[in-house]
């Protein structure tokens, strides 16, 4: 049912299906030259973009399996996460960075096949933007310039998570430490 | 749905980039506070990460009492919402519950994190127990009490998101996922 083929498939399949439905949590990969100029972490905002990228991707997907009330949320929070990445792309290309492409296709932890499986994927896409941005304020100097807007992301994708796991009647629907590893 | 954009109010980093400062003039403040930090070696040894150079308890002290006392009030709501024979009751209790016990985990680990850091200082002891959580009125109001965590959810939220810019990455990152739960129990109670 993925819109597209998936890419990318991790070469140990049982590190990367605990791990959501982006790359790579930590996200070494996407340290590039000017790491930390001008404050900007370039890396750490690549890895939140990486993890937007997919989190739009996941609404697609979840889409297509919510009606009602719930296709409506769904939506709104469709639209935060291309909001969001729309604003880090820009914030990328202001630090002198190209910004991360999005893959043609993510493996999902579980296949998607039903409301149920669409809303625990909504839940792993919030959680790992969660990830991605607690872990930008991590690695940005102690100004607001970039930590305001990380706090913004990781305090959207905590609630938006709740809010999924008390549509799944999950007990308790919140987490102690949103975001943390 | 999928082919719309909303670029209004998160574009923060628009704002954010149209008001930086020239690379020049951070480069001009950096070399000045270089030239500083060499001219003041004897100065900086005193000073510690999470001080500033100030005196003062650590500033984690603040959030690790709110969260003390959070855990309490919540725990006490729970215990007289319980109580209650209603489906809100019910559901009240069940949200101060688990309020309860995140503010737990916070106090926990910020505690964690001043042992960790102030291990053989005079600094190190323990407040003393949070105190006894008032009840939230003399009858048992359920939606005062509500009302009440919520308040306290937002005060504990703008705390930590406070610290958030000024503290160090990994006191920054604690405080961050800190404030974001709250914010979670803020929007559940709403």
């Amino acid at each position: 049912m993925t819109p597209f083929p998936l890419r990318r498939p991790h070469p140990d399949m049982e590190t990367y299906r605990g791990k959501g439905v982006t790359s790579d949590p930590d996200m070494s990969p996407y340290r590039e030259r000017g790491d930390g100029e001008r404050g900007v972490p370039v890396g750490a905002l690549q890895a939140a973009l990486a993890a937007e990228h997919a989190a739009v991707w996941a609404y697609g997907l979840a889409g297509a399996f919510i009606s009602g009330t719930l296709a409506g949320q769904l939506g709104k929070a469709e639209t935060v996460h291309m909001a969001r990445r729309d604003a880090t792309e820009r914030a990328l290309i202001d630090a002198g960075a190209r910004p991360v492409q999005p893959e043609p296709g993510y493996l999902t932890p579980e296949p998607v096949t039903n409301a149920a499986s669409a809303l625990r994927l909504a839940i792993t896409a919030e959680t790992d933007a969660a990830a991605a941005w607690r872990s930008v304020i991590a690695r940005s100097p102690a100004d607001p310039d970039v930590r305001e807007s990380a706090l913004d992301a990781l305090t959207t994708a905590a609630v938006q998570a709740t809010r999924w796991r008390a549509a799944a009647d999950a007990d308790p629907a919140t987490v102690p430490f949103p975001g943390a590893p | 749905m999928l082919g719309q954009r909303l670029i209004g109010g998160l574009a923060k980093w628009l704002t954010v980039s149209g008001a930086r400062p020239s690379r020049r003039h951070v480069l001009g403040t950096g070399a000045a506070a270089a030239l500083l930090l060499l001219g003041t070696p004897v100065a900086l040894t005193g000073c510690s990460p999470w001080s500033s150079g100030r005196e003062g308890p650590d500033q984690l002290e603040a959030p690790a009492r709110r969260a003390e006392t959070d855990a309490a009030q919540a725990s006490a709501v729970a215990q007289m919402a319980a109580g209650m024979p209603n489906r809100t009751g019910a559901e009240l209790a069940a949200a101060a519950k688990s309020l309860a016990a995140d503010r737990t985990a916070h106090a926990n680990a910020l505690r964690a994190e001043l042992h960790r850091v102030h291990t053989g200082t005079a600094s190190t002891t323990r407040a003393p127990a949070p105190p006894p959580a008032a009840p939230p009125a003399a009858a048992p109001d359920l939606a005062n009490a509500q009302s009440a965590l919520t308040e306290a959810m937002h005060s504990a939220r703008d705390e930590a998101a406070a610290l958030v810019m000024t503290l160090p990455g990994y006191r920054a990152a604690l405080l961050a996922s800190i404030a974001a739960c709250c914010a979670t129990h803020a929007a559940l109670l709403a």
